[in-house]
């Protein structure tokens, strides 16, 4: 496939992963970071790609990884908030503004409930459920057994209820 | 709300997420970065090449500007050795004329003096070559003596007596002009009669290097030849 043209189709699935890169960063300008350096790497990658396999999830993939690479590193570069939560605060991305204020707030119970998530938990349903992602393919970007990410929408869901039942008291 | 959710079936919570959950769209200048980011980018000239090239540049500038101040290799040939002091000095001639121009035949004691070189006959010039002046020359480790005419057309031709016991002639070079056979020698743009008058070599040069120049010089030649005769003063 010519790269022009595998250029011209992942740029298809931008807005589905920027949306992906919100709910993971929560905050704007490092989804904007996060989704540029996914593409700079799927381009930079392109041979590595299958031609005839899902491209959206091969590009899910690598935003997934590169968000969890760059958390990793901030999780341990960054202190920890007392409620065990990473401290959102610090850019993930070296360069970013340091601009707390860049973080967006929850406007419902559900986006609320929805980032206190484990973010495996977070991924599946955003993945399955919001994308209409196929089991096999969320798989695939999980990189893990399809029975594995049935089981997480299970917990996902049921985790999700209870904060929302707590959020209701 | 809450309440709707808590206890929603499964179906209906994935259903809500879709729905309920605003969705973000990507800005226009993302897509706008990520392909300015994609583009190829323009070939790169190494950046040494610069470098190299500017440092080449340079040093071509420079070589150029000292030419002719290098040294140059001198000739095997003693003959065109001395040929070579010769027509450096008639350059210095050309360019700045005589340093101290005396004339004939009232300064002869004193480039004799000077020169070590006692002319019995002089060519004091006619009607093609004019005097210009005379004077002692110091080339190769030798005494000698210049004489400066200048023709009609403005060529300045310089006559030369160095002395010389040793002195081979090229025989290749030797051209019969009328009962003389002098060796033609070329240097540097320039071109000399060059023979011999007993243990003293005898210069005449000239930039007459064209083929329609040469007959006109060999006539000079004729002219200075017959009517000088130079001898070792001491």
């Amino acid at each position: 496939m010519p790269q022009s043209e595998f250029e011209r189709l992942a740029l298809e699935h931008i807005d589905a992963l920027y949306n992906f890169a919100v709910y993971l960063t929560r905050n704007p300008p490092e989804a904007d970071d996060l989704v540029q350096e996914t593409y700079l790497r799927a381009f930079r990658f392109a041979d590595r790609f299958t031609p005839g396999t899902h491209l959206r999830a091969w590009l899910f993939q690598i935003l997934r990884n590169t968000f969890l690479t760059f958390y990793r590193v901030r999780e341990r570069e960054s202190a920890i908030a007392d409620d065990g939560v990473p401290d959102w605060d610090v850019p993930m991305f070296h360069d970013a503004p340091e601009d707390s204020s860049s973080v967006m707030e929850a406007h419902t119970d559900l986006e609320r409930a929805l980032r206190r998530l484990p973010e495996e938990f977070r991924t599946v349903l955003l993945l399955a459920e919001v994308e209409g992602m196929p089991l096999e393919e969320v798989a695939r970007v999980m990189e893990c057994p399809v029975g594995t990410v049935k089981s997480r929408i299970f917990r996902a869901k049921e985790r999700l209820r209870a904060l929302l039942r707590d959020y209701k008291r | 709300m809450n309440e709707r959710f808590s206890d929603a079936s499964d179906e209906e919570l994935g259903r809500r997420l879709r729905a309920e959950l605003p969705r973000y769209v990507a800005p226009a200048r993302l897509h706008a970065a990520i392909v300015e980011a994609a583009a190829p980018a323009p070939p790169r000239r190494s950046a040494w090449l610069a470098a190299a090239f500017a440092a080449g540049a340079t040093a071509l500038v420079l070589v150029l500007a000292f030419v002719p101040l290098l040294p140059r290799i001198l000739p095997a040939d003693p003959a065109q050795r001395l040929m070579r002091s010769v027509v450096a000095e008639h350059e210095r001639a050309l360019m700045w004329g005589a340093r101290r121009p005396e004339a004939i035949p009232t300064a002869l004691p004193w480039l004799t003096q000077e020169s070590g070189i006692g002319l019995t006959r002089v060519f004091g010039g006619d009607d093609r070559l004019a005097f210009r002046g005379a004077e002692p020359v110091y080339l190769e480790g030798r005494r000698g003596i210049a004489l400066h005419y200048r023709d009609a057309d403005g060529h300045l031709v310089t006559y030369m007596v160095l002395p010389a016991p040793a002195l081979p002639l090229p025989d290749r070079q030797r051209v019969q002009v009328e009962r003389w056979k002098p060796a033609l020698m070329y240097d540097n743009g320039f071109l000399a009669w060059v023979w011999k008058h007993g243990d003293l070599a005898c210069f005449l040069v000239s930039d007459m290097v064209s083929e329609a120049e040469l007959e006109t010089f060999k006539d000079y030649f004729v002219r200075v030849r017959t009517a000088t005769e130079p001898v070792p003063a001491y």
